[in-house]
């Protein structure tokens, strides 16, 4: 199959790239850029798993053709934190107990920080729908909106 | 209690970093060199006979290395093919169940080997089948594959420790796997003293983990060694070894597994494709990876099991249970695996019953099948008996809380079987739901708003706990910090316990402790993580480890200190003379002399292990406050209370995610999840949009209660925490809906379909 080329941004690192037009930004970002924090747990859209912020929204990168995402910037799990520092999201998770088996913490914690950035002090319910796209099996949920929550009150 | 300074705190988990951050290696990120990708075939029929399979166009196609059927493959052991699905790596001339794997693509990149599953031609003739486990006990039933001769149980018995032997089907030729019968007293007599006597059939189906990770392995093979090593997605790294070594008669010196982070197992993720992946790599002689799709996992993997319950109870009117007739009929699908024997044992072990009869059927029939999911069984036996005792105090006008304070097991009541129990917390549990805000208030809850009713229901369950062997090593660095070394996949925060654990025996900060999991290769045996058993037993080798350590750092202290050693303490990284506090030396200062060029002593290596003997029976008493929408048949959550019987908390953060996690997923069991087959045994809804698990806005804030009745043998008495809090919240959901509106819904989940059923305003 011919390549096409793709020019992205990836957690602020340039990359041009040529790729098959039937790749999703997931799998060119996994397996061609080996950051492999984006998750696949279903390829359908439906868990969240694979979230990243693309041009400041957030997508299931599952379901986005790379090509789609063609002179964006792309913000993974990766790019969160900064000169050795956790993001305050990811501080709070660890604090709160919010992480259990991992896999869909990468996404959640997008998922949160999309939420934060337009909304800087959301209520429990802004908070748990924001987050419904996301789906995490081990712990209820508890800990991870009370993770956000503290986040949320902490000064950046 | 004695004062600790590590363990019952709240500790931040020790791997967090990694999944905060993304650097965690989970199997599907696993990527070696020259590695090739595996896709799986599945048949499309529930029982079909293969005619005529053709991989000829397949494998011509550019970038396929192998297309494998089962002719191909190594012949394993006829007996242990039949009965374990395991070995049945790819479908020889027999399908039992649609999604049943028939081929395996090899090919250097996934989209070539999806595109050569499509150029394979298989013809498929089709047989009966048969989907319901209540026809399939029929005599004239049509028989679900060709029959057993032996059942292989070997990794049921790592989840749950059961001195029950099932027993196999003899003689003709049925579809029952197992089964078996608990007797105690005379039924007749109890049904016939009892002022109430009820009798219900419950309904339970097939659900699952829903981890989110799909299944994933990478087998590599390394033909001029002759070394087998896989990296993989398993609870239990040494069960998957010494069972890759026994089927393809390698050395266990050869075969080197790796238990990479798990993404949620929940029980499902013990061993399943790891011998296709290696059959396939002994095959082409390169490293290939299988990773399951999302659809794939849960069609082919291993769910739980459907059941069926019909319950007979009688109750005097003081609330007093008299008899339990029951008989539990368990859906095991294509292969036996279903965990029968527990859910029997508890449907009858957590009420004292003086007369009882339950009779239990594994089955088999045509759907995938199944293993183990949290708690196994349970559940939806649990369901089924806390639905009866709901039931029976309201019909007698009585607390259902007390009914079950006044019926509920302790220390010595036998459970079916016989077995005492030792000392137990399940009263315990039933007192602190009892006092919880959401039980007191709820006389003065607003029943009524509009066309919505609310309700609270409680229920109880519990679980055995899994026992086997354990080991850990213990040992003093260079630098005076702690490395222990355990065999166990974590996959509740147990390293995070352990080295909690290593830090209190040590008097060392937890920061100043690091655990690994090794591979098979390095690491000292554990058990499979599941049974609720790893902190339980692996805990207890880590604390032995510890100590043995700590007595290693204080010889060569008393020697070189020149103090006797009965005299000398430990405290924050110092060995010091009780009576000479100066008269010190330091961890670091001990590891130089311990391990420096020419050093006077040998190193600190602790050695743990231990042989586990005794269960530590765990409970979980929850309350649901629910509301019920009589319009559109909608259940909602509102308030919630869980408590359990954790022995110990070693790490309450875990303790509660633990509780929180079981509880949601309970609620998942109650009101959205169901895999639903068609009539001819094809699964209906194969995503996560029509299977439907909990999102953040369905469930509430989850209260947890932390109860500690100590254990004899855990760790500081700690006991197994994973299972229990997923066992009574199906039962405690249907018994607040009912006493929100006043119906009883003896299927779950409890969708809006069967709430408008059951209140009249949906008819066939």
């Amino acid at each position: 199959m011919p390549k096409l080329p793709l020019r992205l941004r990836v957690n602020g690192e340039p990359y041009e790239l040529e790729v098959e037009p039937h790749r999703t930004l997931l799998e060119v970002v996994r397996d061609d850029l080996h950051l492999t924090g984006a998750k696949e747990g279903c390829g359908t859209g439906d868990c969240g798993a694979c979230s990243m912020i693309v041009d400041g929204r957030l997508v299931t990168s599952c379901l986005l053709l790379a090509l789609e995402a063609n002179g964006a910037d792309v913000l993974t799990i990766e790019g969160l934190a900064r000169d050795g520092k956790l993001h305050p999201l990811q501080q709070a998770f660890l604090d709160h107990g919010a992480v259990q088996c991992g896999f869909c913490i990468p996404g959640m914690i997008l998922a949160a920080k999309c939420l934060l950035d337009l909304n800087p002090h959301p209520s429990e319910e802004e908070i748990r729908h924001a987050i419904v796209g996301n789906l995490c099996r081990c712990t209820g949920y508890v800990k991870i909106v009370q993770a956000i929550a503290a986040a949320a009150e902490r000064p950046d | 209690m004695a004062e600790y300074r590590a363990v019952g705190r709240p500790t931040v988990r020790v791997e967090g970093v990694g999944k905060v951050t993304g650097r965690t290696t989970y199997t599907a990120d696993v990527h070696l060199p020259g590695m090739l990708h595996v896709k799986l075939l599945c048949g499309p029929h529930a029982h079909a006979r293969i005619r005529r399979l053709d991989t000829t166009r397949a494998a011509a196609l550019d970038g396929v290395e192998a297309v494998v059927t089962a002719a191909d493959l190594p012949a394993l052991d006829p007996k242990k093919v039949a009965s374990n699905r395991v070995y049945s790596l790819l479908a020889a001339g027999e399908v039992v169940f649609a999604g049943q794997p028939v081929a395996a693509v090899v090919a250097r990149d996934p989209t070539a080997a999806e595109e050569a599953l499509g150029l394979i031609e298989v013809e498929y003739e089709e047989l009966p089948a048969v989907l319901d486990p209540l026809e399939a006990l029929k005599e004239d039933s049509p028989l679900a594959r060709s029959p057993l001769s032996d059942v292989d149980r070997s990794e049921l018995r790592g989840h749950a420790t059961v001195d029950v032997e099932e027993k196999e089907a003899e003689g003709r030729a049925t579809n029952i796997a197992s089964q078996l019968r608990f007797t105690r007293g005379d039924v007749e007599q109890g049904l016939a003293e009892a002022d109430l006597v009820v009798e219900r059939t419950y309904r339970t189906p097939m659900v699952h983990q829903g981890y989110i990770e799909p299944h994933a392995t990478v087998a590599d093979y390394d033909a001029t060694s002759g070394e087998m090593t896989i990296y993989t997605a398993t609870q239990g790294q040494f069960f998957v070894r010494d069972e890759i070594a026994r089927m393809f008669r390698l050395p266990e010196t050869k075969v080197r597994v790796v238990g990479l982070e798990l993404g949620g197992g929940f029980g499902g993720k013990m061993f399943l494709f790891q011998a296709l992946c290696a059959a396939l790599a002994l095959l082409v002689k390169k490293p290939v990876k299988l990773v399951l799709s999302r659809s794939e996992d849960l069609t082919s993997a291993t769910p739980a099991p459907q059941a069926v319950f019909d319950l007979k109870t009688g109750m005097k009117r003081d609330g007093t249970l008299t008899a339990l007739q029951a008989r539990a009929v368990y859906d095991s699908g294509a292969f036996p695996g279903a965990a029968m024997a527990i859910g029997c044992i508890l449907l009858g072990g957590y009420y004292r019953c003086p007369n009882l009869e339950i009779e239990g059927f594994e089955v088999l029939t045509n759907k995938v099948s199944v293993g183990a999911y949290r708690a196994p069984a349970v559940p939806s036996a649990t369901f089924a008996i806390d639905s009866q005792m709901d039931i029976m105090a309201r019909e007698l006008g009585l607390d259902p809380l007390e009914v079950r304070l006044r019926n509920a097991v302790q220390e010595g009541d036998p459970l079916p079987g016989e077995m005492p129990y030792p000392r137990i917390g399940l009263r315990e549990c039933l007192e602190r739901v009892r006092d919880s805000d959401l039980w007191r208030q709820r006389h003065r809850l607003e029943r009524e708003a509009g066309p919505r009713r609310r309700g609270v229901g409680v229920a109880a369950g519990g679980w055995l706990g899994g026992l086997q062997p354990a080991a850990a090593t213990v040992m003093l660095n260079g630098d005076g910090t702690v490395g222990v070394l355990v065999g166990a996949n974590d996959i509740t925060g147990t390293n995070t316990s352990f080295a909690q654990i290593a830090a209190e025996e040590l008097c060392l900060p937890v920061s100043q402790v690091q655990v690994i999991t090794g591979d098979t290769r390095i690491a000292p045996f554990a058990g499979i993580s599941a049974g609720s058993k790893t902190l339980y037993t692996v805990g207890r080798a880590v604390k032995a480890a510890a100590e043995d350590a700590r007595r290693q750092i204080l010889d060569t202290a008393a020697q070189r200190l020149e103090v006797p050693v009965e005299e000398l303490e430990c405290a924050d990284g110092v060995v010091r003379a009780r009576s000479h506090p100066e008269k010190s030396i330091t961890f670091g200062r001990l590891a130089h002399i311990t391990t420096a060029f020419g050093a006077a002593y040998p190193p600190v290596v602790g050695r743990g292990a231990i042989a586990a003997r005794k269960q530590a029976p765990g409970f979980s008493v929850q309350a649901a406050e629910v509301e019920v929408d009589t319009e559109t048949g909608r259940v909602r959550v509102l308030r919630y209370v869980t408590a359990q019987d954790v022995g110990f908390a070693v790490n309450p953060l875990s303790v509660e995610g633990q509780m929180e996690g079981g509880t949601v997923q309970g609620i998942g069991m109650g009101l959205y999840e169901e895999m639903v087959y068609d009539d001819r045994g094809r699964l209906l809804n194969p995503s996560l949009l029509d299977y439907r698990l909990p999102t953040a806005a369905d469930v509430p804030n989850i209260e947890s209660l932390i109860v500690e009745v100590p254990s004899e043998d855990g760790p500081y008495g700690a006991k197994g925490v994973g299972e229990p809090p997923v066992v009574p919240t199906s039962a405690a959901i249907a018994n607040a809906v009912h006493d929100a509106i006043g119906v009883r819904i003896t299927e779950i989940p409890i969708t809006p379909e069967r709430i408008l059923r059951a209140l009249g305003k949906v008819k066939d």
